[in-house]
Order: structure tokens, then sequence, then C-alpha cells
């Protein structure tokens, strides 16, 4: 395959910061050159583990999904059912619970392991960028910040879609998908935290705001939060959980949330870039592509005229 | 037939019909008390008593002296509240009870002058709600005394007086009746006997929550060219939306009732007979008293919390920036996942194009057939 000009600086940078040797990138521009120019033919033939292959989220970040997981559903289903309290599947959720009087204490406290997960999650991408940043290991295009880059993938991504384009753009760590997921996920905890606050402390929140302002915000928070809380459920359960477990090439579930690595066929489709830094980091992973490529005779028709 | 054999038949049949006569005779009164010295109960005991009005309102005029002598006016001699009635049989009525009639029997002890409700019928004569007892129009909307006061059991929530305290108080007072009474007098007031914050949101709303009463209202009002109260057309649908309102509606816990804000906590039994329009300087939710009315409960409240709204609506007449909010956030919420269902479905669709699957197989998703004929090397 010859890499696009994206990927090319992404597999220099890449070659760069992790300081290869001379014969380690003989090594990797050889396999990349045995890619066949088709992707689709060559995700679709790869042997992937369902547990996960290539390593993409630290012990951190699972603990942190793990406890944004637990804490949002316990919210959601001790708040909505206090918020629609005359609705007929409210009443289940509450008396179960022993009563709107312990569901209340439930929410709150829980709320509060949230805004401790949400902090964690702070100083985890915060120090993690720093750390890089000092090892000169840094690179944007591999985290979650949006670049225009998404734009241009999610309109090429759409064509493919329609039909208009054979192949999926070639994408990084962090496509488009995850980048409107994450920070829905994001804004939705922040007006659910700020809006939660303004009930519990509205003396407080009263005696900071001016007073032309006051009635205006406990209304606008009032309205907020019962109205994310429900959007955000749906999302999740419309959107994330679609992704994650019923979407074809992820049904029945993807395992990458507790073993924190991700199917080779995954990466190659939807993170090729970040695949292309595989091959760097994970020597392994070069002798395993060549043998799929050679067993199935996928190898690029270029490189094989030299001599591989 | 002898005369001993006639006297064993005699008795036998007294002592056979004995259950029977006693079960015939008028129960023993249990409660002591009610006096009708002035016969007025030798026609009105019977359950059928009364007529129906030329307006068609069915009016009864019958006590049950047994449950009468259990209610606080159980002293009060028929003729101390119905003070038209002077001869037998008695004219027919014009006014009938008013409450600032003062009892000729029953005296206050305290000053030996004779008992009235009159200082509170003056109190809410001057409040919103004063009405006179016949009035007409919109007057009429308003409750009068026994709209609210309808003559309540001692306490309701006693059968019987506790048998401990009576056995201890008789001790000394020696009349077990005089004790009961002097008991059910002041059980009443200490038990705080007093309606719970449920029935009188609904008390209140019986008026409030009538829109023709308030249609009425209204118009009167515009046609004299005054105003009402911002929030009076949506007063009981507005507090329902209020966490005051569905605290108490849902039985969470203490919320503010309408009394706790629209009267005052000093001498609140007089206070709930003063209710003044929020315009009126003297009314606890006048806009310059309302901090520390909320202060009662929301110890750290001030003039900005008093900004926030206890009886909020989304209505666009009455709070245009909500009613725009609250659309605004529908539509966000209709198009953020309508948006990001049918970006799923349409990345499905582009993706099974090229025969992905709902398995996986031999370590792959993509075992079927591609429509762009590129399939997986099995």
């Amino acid at each position: 395959m010859k890499l696009s000009n994206e990927a090319r600086d992404v597999l220099e940078t890449s070659m760069r910061q992790n300081r290869v040797s001379a014969e380690q990138r003989e090594e990797i521009e050889a396999v990349v050159a045995m890619l066949p120019e088709d992707r689709v033919l060559l995700y679709k033939n790869v042997v992937s583990n369902p547990l996960g292959d290539l390593y993409r989220y630290s012990i951190h970040i699972r603990i942190q999904h793990m406890l944004t997981f637990v804490t949002f559903l316990t919210l959601a289903f001790t708040g909505l059912p206090i918020h629609f309290f005359e609705s007929f599947w409210a009443e289940p959720f509450n008396s179960m619970l022993g009563g709107v009087n312990i569901t209340r204490i439930i929410h709150r406290t829980i709320a509060s392991v949230m805004i401790t997960s949400m902090i964690y999650h702070l100083l985890t991408i915060t120090l993690g960028s720093w750390q890089r940043i000092r090892a000169g290991t840094f690179d944007i295009r591999r985290t979650i910040i949006p670049l225009p880059k998404d734009l241009r993938d999610f309109r090429a991504d759409v064509q493919y879609f329609a039909g208009k384009r054979t192949q999926r753009p070639e994408m990084d760590k962090f496509n488009y998908k995850s980048k409107i997921h994450y920070f829905a996920a994001a804004f939705g905890n922040g007006v659910m935290i700020l809006s939660g606050s303004t009930f519990l402390f509205p003396e407080l929140w009263a005696m900071i705001l001016p007073t032309s302002m006051v009635a205006h915000w406990q209304e606008l928070m009032r309205l907020s939060h019962p109205h994310e809380a429900l959007l955000a459920l749906l999302v999740i359960a419309f959107s994330h959980w679609y992704n994650v477990h019923l979407a074809p090439g992820r049904f029945p579930m993807q395992w990458t949330f507790l073993t924190g690595k991700i199917t080779r066929e995954h990466q190659m489709e939807e993170h090729f870039l970040e695949y292309l830094r595989n091959l760097v980091e994970v020597p392994a992973e070069r002798k395993i592509l060549q043998d799929v490529l050679e067993s199935r005779e996928l190898v690029d028709e270029a490189a094989g005229r030299k001599g591989r | 037939m002898s005369n001993l054999s006639a006297m064993l038949l005699l008795w036998s049949a007294l002592l056979a019909s004995a259950p029977a006569m006693a079960a015939s005779m008028p129960a023993a009164t249990p409660t002591p008390g009610f006096q009708d010295n002035e016969g007025c109960l030798l026609c009105h005991k019977y359950p059928r008593m009364g007529r129906i009005t030329e307006d068609g309102v069915l009016r009864h005029y019958y006590i049950q002296p047994e449950v009468f002598s259990r209610t606080v006016h159980r002293n009060v001699p028929c003729r101390d509240c119905h003070v038209e009635i002077n001869e037998l049989p008695h004219k027919p009525i014009k006014t009938g009870v008013t409450c600032n009639t003062e009892c000729h029997s029953v005296k206050n002890p305290a000053t030996g002058k004779p008992f009235s409700h009159k200082p509170i019928v003056e109190a809410y004569r001057e409040s919103v709600h004063g009405r006179n007892k016949l009035a007409t129009g919109t007057d009429a909307d308003k409750p009068y005394c026994v709209t609210c006061h309808t003559n309540p059991l001692y306490n309701p929530a006693e059968l019987a007086p506790p048998k401990q305290i009576i056995d201890r108080c008789t001790l000394c007072h020696e009349d077990r009746s005089f004790v009961t009474r002097w008991y059910n007098h002041t059980s009443r007031r200490i038990r705080e006997v007093r309606r719970t914050s449920e029935q009188i949101v609904a008390l209140c709303s019986t008026c409030h929550d009538d829109q023709r009463m308030v249609e009425r209202h209204q118009q009167k009002a515009k046609a004299e060219s005054r105003e009402l109260g911002r929030k009076f057309p949506i007063a009981v649908e507005s507090y329902e939306e209020s966490f005051h309102g569905k605290m108490v509606k849902y039985g969470f816990g203490a919320a503010a009732n309408c009394l706790d804000c629209h009267a005052d906590t000093v001498n609140y039994y007089k206070s709930v007979h003063e209710i003044r329009p929020s315009r009126d300087p003297a009314s606890p939710v006048h806009k310059d008293r309302r901090a520390e009315t909320c202060k009662r409960c929301h110890t750290y409240a001030d003039q900005n919390y008093a900004q926030l709204d206890p009886h909020p609506s989304s209505k666009r007449g009455d709070n245009a920036f909500r009613y725009f909010a609250e659309m605004i956030y529908n539509i966000i919420g209709y198009v953020v996942i309508t948006s990001l269902v049918g970006l799923s479905l349409f990345e499905t669709f582009g993706r099974r194009r090229d025969g992905v699957g709902w398995r996986l197989v031999h370590g792959s998703s993509w075992w079927r057939k591609s429509k762009r004929g590129r399939d997986r090397i099995v």
C-alpha cells in the first residue's frame, strides 16, 4: 500500500517518537508496503480475538468508565422515578429501594461518587498528557481533542455509507464518533452537576448570582436536570449501547471496557492511523500481519514485485 | 290454674322476656352533657327533618345528639346561636346563625364575659376572604366560617379519652364527667389538631382550583378596572408544579402549604383568618416581606432567594423565559436522539454493504457476502 500523506506523517512521527533503529524501520516499511490498497479486504480477512488484540485503554480509563457506568445508571434509575413520580413505571423503582426518602439520599451520594470519578478522569488526562509531553511522545492526533480532520472524516464516512466511496476514511485513535460521544457525555455530566448543585444549594446560588438572574437560573436548572438526564439516558441506550452491543462487528459485546484492548479488525476499520502506530510500537504485530497477508494471498502486487 | 303455677308462669315469662325488653329500651346515653332544656330535639332529632330550598339546595334540620355531645359546641344551648328563634313553632328564619353571636350561657372563665367568636369574625371580615353570611355575586364565592369550620369532634384521633389520665384527674376532681369534658377541651388544643398540609391544599383548592370561580373574579376585576394577583388564575396548578407542591402531594415530608406562606406564623390561628392579597404590605408574600417568609424554613434565604418563584409555570403569559427554554430543550432532545439513531442506522446499512454480520465467527464478523465482491478469503 502506498500510504497517504496523512498516514505517512503519522508513521514518521511515531517512528521518530519511538526512536526506532534503522533495521526496525526497514521491517516496518516492508510490512506496510505489503498491505493491500483495499483496506476493506484487509480488515475482513484478519483474525481477531474477541477479547481484544491491541492495547487501547489504560487501567485508569477502565476504572473511570466502570465508575461512570455504575454511577450513571444508579443516578438515572433513582432520579427519573422521582421526577416522573406519577408514571406507572416509577412506582416499582421508588418502592424497590424503600421509597423516595431513601432514593433521594442514594441519588445525592452517588452523585458525589460521579463527581469524584470526573475529577479522577481530569487528573488522568492532564497528568497523562503532561507525562507524554515531557517524554516527547505527545501527539495531538491521538487525543480526544476535536480537530478539523474529524469533520473531513465525517463527510467521507457518510459518503462511504451512502455508497459513494469504496473505503472508509483513515481515522485516528479517537474518530469523530468517539469524540462526539465523549463531549456529549462530558457536557451532559457537567450540566447535571451544575443543575444538581442548584437543587442542593439554592441559597448559595441565589447569593452569588445577580438578582435579575436568580429566578431564571433556577428555572433553567430545574428544566435542565431531568431533561439532560433523560437525554443522556436515551443517548447511552440508543447510541452507546448500540455501538458496543448491537452493531454488526461488535455484537454480542465489545470487551474493550474490561480488557482495555481493541480487536484488530476494529482497529483497522475505524482507527487505521492508530494501527500504523501499533505496527511501530508492537513488533509482534508486524509478524502477525505478515502471516495473515501471506496466508490469504493479500500481499500488495507492488510489494510482491519487490521480491518479498 | 293454681296461684303458685300462675306465679311461676308470670315469673318465667318475665325472665324470658327480660333480654327482649332490655333490647327494646333506648341505649343509655354514653356521653354526658348535651342538655336539651327547651325541647328543640322534640322535632330536630329526626334524621329526615329538612327541606329543599327555592334554589334546589337540600338543607338538613336535624342533629344527632350522641354525635353533637362530642363536638366542641357541646355545651352551647341551641338558642345561644339560633338567636332568631323566639317561639314554638318558630317562624321562617331570615339570616340564621352568624358566628359573631355572643353566647348567653357560656362565659369566658378568664374574663367573665359572654364567650364569642367576634374577634375572629371581625378580623376575618377585613381579610381578602371577608364576607357576610348572606352574600351575592362574587362575594358568595368567598368562604364563610362554616366552609372550613364544620363543628368537629373533640379529637378525631382519640376514640375515647385515655383511661389513665381520666383516672388520675378524677382522684381529686371526683366527677368523672367533669374531668372527661375538661380533658376533651384541652386535648384538642394540645394535641394540635391542625389540618395536614395535604388537607390545607385540598381545602384551598376547592375554590382556587375552580376555573369558573377564577373566571368570574377575573371578569369582575376587569369590569372594575382593578388588578388581581399575578398568580391568582394559576394558583393551584402552579403550586403543584413547584417543589413544595410535589413534596406535599407525594407525602415526602414537610414542605410549605398555602398557609405557611400566605399566613403569618405569629399568632398563626388568628392570622389564617387575616389573609391579605400579595399587593398588601401586611401580607407575608408581599415583595418586601417575602425574604423573611422564606427564612421560616430556608434559614439562609436572602432578598435574592425571594426572587425564586414558588408558583412556577411554563405558560407563555406568565413566564416567557421558561416557556421558550422548555420549547428549545424539547426540540434539542428530539433532534439529538433522532440524529444519533439515524446515524447509527445509516452506518449499519453502509457497513453491511461490504459484508459485516452479527456474529463473531472464527475471529471475524465479516463473514457475509459483500455486495461489491470483496469477500473474506476463508
